[in-house]
């Protein structure tokens, strides 16, 4: 009846399947879409960088994404649930892997094996690694365990940090440099994927090195040199997916029988009701926030305002709210990071080769999501109906890879342990590289007059950073505008320990412009930073684990 | 030796057709015809000939050496002398001693319907169906409860062949529905039969020479859609549009300001003070436009509804006076049925031949049904003691635009599940599209919410239209063949091979759609069949015999048979050259990877089973009778494969007892009891045992990055329990059977409880192990059905001519879950759209028990919040959830039992008046007791859920700090916790109703006037069906069907049962 028994899979090319089935599981598919390693809406819209969009009570399921920007979430929450059992879903298919290999048959070589378990155990790291930021304290189930085998009985008192290691340091070891296969996991997204990890737990002494060998060393698994691509958006475009800057990615495909093998996750991430003249026409999920826009306002040097000035006055992004769209608009003129209009979609700027966005008329309920809209894992108007799948309800789903780790990120990661050992001036180096990309001019967005379709400025840190602080105050802004919209700001802001000023802060600003998606909410220190467990599975072990404080 | 007896069953009205004659004390025994003739093959040295048919007097006659006996019945018999059909063998309801209903053929067929299902609404106490008014729809029959959490369809046989649907019978074509509730009458079918087995027989000729006799069957009506739900009018909802922020300003405490409308439904309504209708929704990209700034003409010639040519460019003008988009996608709807009978035989050979044929369309415009049947029933005598015979059932039924699941079809499944009422369908869409929104453009192309500002709605009408060259149809063959040999006059052997080859095939066209402002812009074109084949081998040996005042009866036999097993294959592709549906076909979409294509086999469950039933009856008095079955199951690991279910069960005649004697006005009264055990693996899965790992294209990956292709996945897909055993029920059942008065009135009274144990449930897995395998199915779980059936029938004559019978059928249901697993507390299902699921499944509570918070009323003012458990998003004008555990907050842990939608009481009242050729008939249908949740209110009843869609009537009555005596909360534009995101209790309604389910005026033609025609009957009839309804139900219609068994009553597009009227004629020569 198409079904397989186990003692069928023990040949290369079975291990092979169950391994590939582990890779499915990164982009959370058969879960919610909260579930994806992409965490648009926990570590976008709970970091502040984008409201929930769409209208107040549409939810995205049998759930609600707005209890994520507002941080009501209850264990009840089924996304919470789905995060969990997408993750362990992806650990059970790892582990099968690792079960079933010791039985392998003799077609499977020893480098195979080798391979085989590396590959199992990177993928086995990174579930671990998202439940951990996403958790906290959850149980840790190896490949000896499972069901009928005492898998229900294992707590959440142990901080599996050292496990994750473990399994990034086996993956590091073995794996090797390049693979055929693009989408494998390689020894330098182990490394790099390590370091992320010493990281997260301020190990910086223990990051630096690594991130030292993957930046002097690293490759992709295609063998590209690792590298920032020429032009930024690049790193958002189906038809450039795998360049020699993804270290890390959720591979999607389109017309494949099924779109959860495409960027499933993203399905709602278009503005709304735009016909043709627009991608994909729905549902105005992930409209960006205010404060992110406003975060692209440099001073004329082309630097951004660290000190958070650029929410207040005419600092702030001149925007449409409350503008038909037959009325006039002139965007802002004044000057911003040219990384804004790769990131957002706004009024009056071309939006990608679609059309200029023409504001209200593309947005589905402008009074709960704002005027803005997502543009980052958008697909072009010339790639629609090749690198999109048009056999479900929406034209929505796209063949762009999300990258779980890009070079981008690993140089400001980078940055983040050179500051802490005290080498500033090699952070500076690093950010700059970052800028020096993104000041490619040749990609800014262009009106079609092939002009500048806004005032936009940017330029290198030229002098040394005064501090520490100062240091740190650029590298976690400059991870702010390079990495925005792409799932990290809500778990940096907790790693370094300032989730609740910062999130208060922007609730207190974002609520003003927002009232009926934000006014009310609050980040409790002590409790936001961390998901409850499910309500569901501390029913289903029988209170074998310890809930979260304040839930 | 046996010698040939003829003759002629009449009655009152004339021949009495399916009457049944036997040869007392033994099993030989035949039907009337058409006509009420009779032929049969009689010994012995006094033969006697016990003659009874429903609705008549039971008689017995002496043939004494007569060669012909006519035999004239009288009226008003007691239905409790009735033969009953069980399946494996015949009873005289006298000696019944379990639980068994019968419905009469005329009954079922005065109901409209397409299916045998529907029609048996209402008819016997203790059986609950649930159904909508879908023709083609798959309906729930439940007989006495819930037994399972899935797979609680009857077992249905019929002519001894035991299938899973009855879809494809002809209604004309039934002589006899029996009903086994118990064990005691049921286990005989063992492991099927848990859940109640339904028998059902086709006619049969007579075994006389004789001229072909010829009947006429019709029917032809018209369905009436009736209204759709109160929708506001486009100046209502502009207006409310407006109150809505004006709402969001006074919870902000705010004050209305100049630019306080700006940006509300995408500038629709301007934004101004006053919302103000504009002349047109959308010309090109502008919307809100007014009639003087467009110059139609000119924009004709920008107009463009096709992709390939460019940007759509659509010009939408508003239907100021609002369109009825229920009116726009219904129709009343036509409906017929013809059936031909011929029936025959000569002295060795009988035949019943039947052509039979029903369209009916659905209210719903392209909801189409047809059927076509041709039934061959035919039986030869080989020798005198050896017969042959075979049943045949050619079927095609077609069943086109269906909206939500429906269940499924022969063979590929266990769990007859429909869904419509849970889907949200275009019956949901109808009442979410804005009235403004003309269905039809400016040039005749689809109107929709392209036009912006009225949110996601897709228009119906487009839907509808697009759908209708849908093609699905089943093609179905089911019978069986058949050998009988008389070892003796009391034995009689049986061989009989049965089954059932079916196939599907269906189609969908998907247009790439423009108008809405969610479209899919891709044409897909889907195609799948599958076809399969289900078996039974039955033998069995019958043994009746008299000895004095001792009465035994014996059956034995054993079962072999296959539950269906077949393939199946689909594809589908996208953009074709042409739409055209002539030129469509999976080999002319686009090449490349949008095509795909899947193909799947299953293997059907094998059944072997040995049984035996005897049954002992002492003097007429005192009956006793015992059944045991022993069944075994591909479905179960080696251990526990087989499972036996034995049943006992005993009654006594108290009316045959001396001291009876002098109460003259008891005619016949039987007490009767029984005890046993019946068996259900219907949950489960043909593969339960095995641990299973799958692949598909939903779980490969692009490891390459090519972006357009996947490499195959392999991942646990089933963690398999080889140590699943058998679901037991143990019925109980106290009953009496009485006739009084002359056998004017009758009653049958039954007092029950079922407890199943060892209840399948696919225990939860924790999240750990890794949920997308399909969970083990453990016998952990147990419910318990109890409740009382009864049916009394009283009939005589008002005056003269006039007569009447008067039958009340009522069943009172009490469903509980008595456990589920030690680690399961609970399970949940989902409504549609909400945070938290609506039904909860935990013992002690009815199956599908609807949850959430409970409303206690709306905050009236800020004080009132502040003063109230803390709630979040309270405010005033919103919800007030009711603080149940007390600990001064309102959480998940203040959520609570909200009502159950398993009625308490159903029944029916059916009255029928006759006055010489004339007869009248009316039945009306209660349910009572039980609640639906009225999930539809979350799209209608709350601005926030989808902003500018259409909104209800009920909103008028929202609250507002100057209308705080109301119910229906504040009308604004914030979702939460005290708004709408939550399962409570203002959707959860009374679902009580009371419906007439019709009235019918007939009249029979006098013998005298039939004579000079040459015909042998004559009939006329006027009905209309469901003339009203009572109910406080708010929604379309109170008949909400769902997935039982876990999750059901819960309506979002409920296919509602409305108003028809019929005219019938019958005939026979």
């Amino acid at each position: 009846t198409g079904q397989l028994a186990s003692n069928q899979l023990t040949s290369k090319a079975g291990l092979e399947g169950i391994l590939l089935s582990s890779y499915a599981q990164l982009n959370g598919r058969g879960f919610s879409r909260a579930t994806s390693s992409y965490n648009w809406v926990r570590g976008s819209v709970s970091g502040g960088e984008a409201n929930k969009g769409s209208n107040s009570g549409d939810g995205g399921g049998n759930t609600n994404f707005s209890t994520f920007q507002r941080y009501e979430i209850l264990p009840t929450n089924g996304d919470i649930n789905d995060k969990w059992r997408g993750m362990y879903e992806g650990i059970s298919r790892a582990n099968a892997v690792l079960r079933t290999l010791p039985s392998a048959s003799a077609d499977v070589s020893d480098a195979d094996k080798k391979r085989l378990a590396a590959e199992a155990r990177f993928l086995r790291g990174h579930y671990y690694f998202e439940l951990k930021r996403s958790f906290n304290m959850v149980p840790y189930i190896d490949e000896t365990l499972d069901y009928g085998t005492g898998i229900e009985l294992v707590k959440n008192d142990v901080d599996i940090w050292p496990k994750i290691e473990e399994d990034f340091k086996f993956a590091q070891d073995n794996l090797p440099e390049t693979q055929g296969a693009a989408g494998r996991a390689n020894k330098w997204a182990a490394t790099a994927y390590l370091a992320k990890t010493y990281l997260y737990q301020k190990k910086y002494t223990a990051a630096k090195p690594l991130f030292d060998q993957v930046i002097a060393n690293g490759k992709t698994t295609n063998g590209k040199k690792y590298g920032l691509v020429a032009n930024y958006t690049d790193v958002f475009n189906a038809a450039k997916d795998n360049s020699e800057e993804s270290v890390f990615a959720i591979q999607a495909a389109v017309n494949t029988g099924d779109v959860a093998n495409s960027a499933q996750e993203l399905d709602l991430n278009f503005p709304y009701n735009t016909g043709s003249n627009g991608p994909a026409g729905c549902c105005g999920f992930f409209a960006p926030s205010f404060e992110l826009a406003n975060s692209f306002r440099v001073n004329a040097n082309g630097l951004p305002l660290l000190d958070g000035s650029y929410n207040s006055g005419a600092n702030q992004l001149k925007n449409d709210q409350g503008i038909d769209s037959k009325a006039a608009f002139t965007p802002d003129a004044g000057p911003v990071d040219p990384r804004l209009d790769w990131s957002i979609g706004r009024r009056g700027i071309p939006y990608l080769d679609w059309m200029v966005h023409p504001g209200l008329d593309w947005i589905r309920d402008q009074s709960y999501a704002g005027p803005f809209s997502p543009k980052k894992f958008v697909f072009y108007r010339s790639q629609d109906k090749s690198l999109t799948d048009g056999s479900s309800w929406t034209d929505g789903y796209s063949a762009i890879n999300y990258n779980i780790i890009r070079y981008a990120d690993v140089l400001l990661m980078a940055a983040e342990a050179e500051i802490e050992a005290g080498s500033l001036e090699v952070a500076r180096g690093y950010i700059n590289q970052v800028r020096t990309r993104a000041a490619n001019a040749d990609a800014w967005v262009k009106t079609s007059d092939g002009k500048n379709a806004a005032n936009y400025v940017i330029s290198n840190y030229t002098t040394p950073f005064a501090s520490k602080d100062d240091a740190l105050a650029a590298v976690r802004f400059e991870r702010k505008l390079e990495l925005s919209g792409e799932g990290h700001r809500f778990y940096d802001l907790v790693r370094w320990g300032i989730a609740a000023p910062v999130l208060n802060a922007f609730l207190s600003y974002e609520s003003q412009k927002l009232p009926l998606g934000y006014s009310g909410a609050k980040f409790t220190a002590g409790k936001d930073e961390y998901f409850p467990i499910p309500q569901v599975q501390m029913d289903l072990q029988k209170g074998i684990f310890k809930q979260n404080p304040g839930y | 030796q046996d010698r040939r007896l003829t003759g002629k069953i009449t009655g009152v009205d004339g021949p009495v057709p399916g009457a049944n004659v036997v040869l007392k004390g033994t099993q030989t025994g035949t039907a009337t015809d058409a006509d009420g003739n009779y032929a049969l093959n009689i010994r012995g040295a006094s033969p006697v000939l016990v003659i009874s048919a429903i609705g008549f007097k039971t008689l017995e006659v002496a043939v004494g050496n007569r060669t012909s006996v006519d035999v004239k019945l009288e009226d008003d018999a007691t239905a409790l002398s009735e033969v009953v059909v069980t399946g494996y063998s015949t009873e005289n309801r006298r000696d019944v001693t379990g639980a068994v209903s019968t419905v009469k053929p005329a009954q079922l067929k005065v109901v409209p319907s397409t299916n045998v299902e529907q029609q048996l609404q209402g008819r016997v106490a203790g059986v609950t169906v649930i159904t909508n008014g879908q023709p083609g729809t798959t309906s729930q029959v439940r007989v006495r409860g819930f037994g399972s959490f899935g797979g609680n369809q009857p077992l249905y046989v019929v002519d001894g062949v035991p299938t899973q649907s009855i879809q494809y019978i002809a209604p004309d074509d039934i002589e006899s529905t029996t009903v086994l509730k118990d064990a005691a009458s049921a286990s005989v079918y063992g492991a099927r039969a848990a859940s109640g087995v339904i028998v059902l027989t086709t006619k049969k000729g007579q075994r006389r020479a004789q001229k072909l006799s010829i009947s006429y069957d019709g029917l032809y009506g018209v369905t009436d859609p009736g209204h759709g739900q109160k929708i506001l009018t486009p100046q209502e909802q502009a207006d409310w549009t407006w109150q809505a922020r004006k709402n969001d300003i006074f919870q902000a405490g705010g004050t209305v300001g100049p630019t306080s409308f700006t940006g509300i439904a995408n500038g629709q309504y301007g934004s101004g003070q006053t919302p103000v209708l504009p002349d047109y929704l959308l010309v090109g990209n502008q919307t809100g436009v007014s009639a003087s700034a467009v110059n139609l003409e000119a924009e004709r010639a920008k107009y463009n509804i096709n992709p390939a040519n460019g940007a759509i460019y659509n010009v939408i003008p508003a239907n100021k006076a609002g369109t009825d988009w229920y009116g726009a996608i219904t129709r009343v709807a036509p409906l017929m049925r013809h059936t031909l009978g011929f029936s025959g035989g000569t002295e060795s050979s009988r035949f019943y031949l039947s052509l039979g044929m029903q369209k009916q369309a659905g209210i719903i415009t392209y909801n189409d049904f047809s059927r076509y049947t041709l039934r061959v029933n035919t039986e030869f005598d080989i020798t005198k003691k050896l017969r042959f015979g075979e049943n045949v059932q050619l079927a095609y039924v077609s069943a086109t635009g269906l909206q939500g699941s429906t269940g499924s079809t022969l063979g590929n499944g266990t769990n007859n599940n429909s869904s419509v009422a849970a889907d949200e369908n275009d019956i949901l869409l109808a009442f979410r599209q804005a009235p403004i929104i003309p269905v039809y453009n400016a040039f005749g192309g689809y109107a929709g919410t392209a036009a912006s500002g009225f949110n996601n709605a897709r228009n119906p009408v487009a839907n509808r239209i697009g759908a209708k060259d849908n093609i699905n149809y089943n093609l179905i063959a089911f019978g069986n063949a058949y050998l009988e040999y008389d070892v003796i006059p009391a034995l009689t052997l049986r061989s009989s091979l049965g089954g059932t080859y079916f196939s599907n095939y269906n189609n969908a066209y998907n247009r790439s759609q423009y108008e809405n402002s969610e479209n899919n812009t891709n044409y897909v074109y889907n195609e799948s069949s599958n076809v399969g084949l289900a078996w039974t081998f039955t033998n069995t040996a019958q043994y009746k015999q008299k000895f004095g005042i001792h009465d035994v009866s014996v059956l034995a036999g054993i079962e072999a048979l296959n539950t269906g097993s077949g393939r199946g294959i689909s594809g589908s592709g996208l953009n074709p050259f042409t739409t055209d549906p002539n030129y469509v076909t999976i080999g002319t979409t686009t090449p490349g990877a949008t095509r795909s294509v899947n193909s799947y086999y299953g293997k059907g469950n094998n059944f072997y089973s040995l049984f035996a039933q005897a049954r002992y009856t002492f003097n007429d008095k005192y009956i006793l009778t015992g059944v045991v079955r022993r069944d075994g199951s591909s479905q179960f690991g080696s251990q526990n494969r087989y499972g036996v279910f034995p049943a006992v069960s005993a009654a006594w005649r108290l009316s045959s007892e001396d001291f009876m004697k002098n109460l003259p006005w008891v005619s016949d009264l039987k007490v009767r009891g029984g005890y046993g055990l019946m068996g259900n693996s219907n949950y489960l899965s043909s593969t339960n045992q095995y641990n299973l790992f799958g692949s598909n294209a939903g779980n490969s990956y692009d490891i390459t990055g090519a972006n357009t292709s996947v490499q195959a996945g392999y991942y646990r897909s089933q963690i398999g329990n080889a140590a699943a055993k058998w679901e037991t029920s143990i019925t109980s059942n106290v009953g009496i059977d009485g006739a009084f008065f002359n056998n004017k009135l009758e009653v049958v009274l039954d007092f029950w409880q079922k407890d199943t144990k060892d209840l399948l449930y696919p225990l939860a897995l924790p999240g750990v192990v890794g949920v997308r395998a399909n969970a083990p199915y453990v016998n952990v779980a147990s419910m318990r059905n109890k409740g009382i059936d009864l049916l009394i029938t009283t009939r005589g004559n008002v005056v003269g001519d006039l007569g009447y019978e008067v039958t009340a059928v009522g069943s009172i249901l009490d469903n509980k879950i008595t456990a589920i697993a030690p680690s399961v507390p609970y399970f949940t299902a989902n409504g549609q759209r909400l945070s938290s699921p609506v039904v909860r499944n935990q013992p002690g509570h009815d199956l599908s028990s609807f949850y959430g918070y409970n409303v206690i009323g709306l905050f009236n003012s800020k004080a009132e919040v502040d003063g109230a458990p803390t709630q979040p998003g309270a405010a005033p004008g919103r919800f007030r959830y009711q603080d149940i555990n007390g600990d001064g907050k309102i959480d998940d842990a203040d959520r609570t039992f909200l009502g159950s939608p398993i009625p308490k009481f159903t029944g029916s009242l059916t009255l029928t008046l006759k006055y010489k050729g004339f007869d009248l008939n009316t039945q009306v249908y209660a349910s009572l007791g039980n609640k639906i949740f009225n999930n539809s209110k979350w799209y209608t009843d709350f601005y926030p859920s989808f902003p500018g869609a259409a909104v209800s009537q009920r909103v008028k009555d929202s609250w507002l700090p100057t209308h705080t005596d109301t119910k229906v909360p504040i009308f604004e534009n914030t979702s939460n916790f005290s708004t709408n995101t939550e399962s409570n209790s203002y959707y959860v309604e009374n679902g009580s109703y009371g419906r007439m389910q019709y009235l019918t005026l007939g009249y029979t033609f006098p013998a005298s006037v039939l004579n000079r025609a040459n015909l042998s009957r004559l009939r006329l009839s006027l009905s209309a069906t469901n003339l009203f309804t009572i109910t406080k139900y708010s929604g379309l219609d109170p008949a909400v069907g769902g997935s039982a068994d876990q999750n059901f009553g819960i309506d979002i597009g409920n296919y509602p049962v409305t108003r028809g009227y019929n005219v019938g004629l019958s005939f026979g020569f």
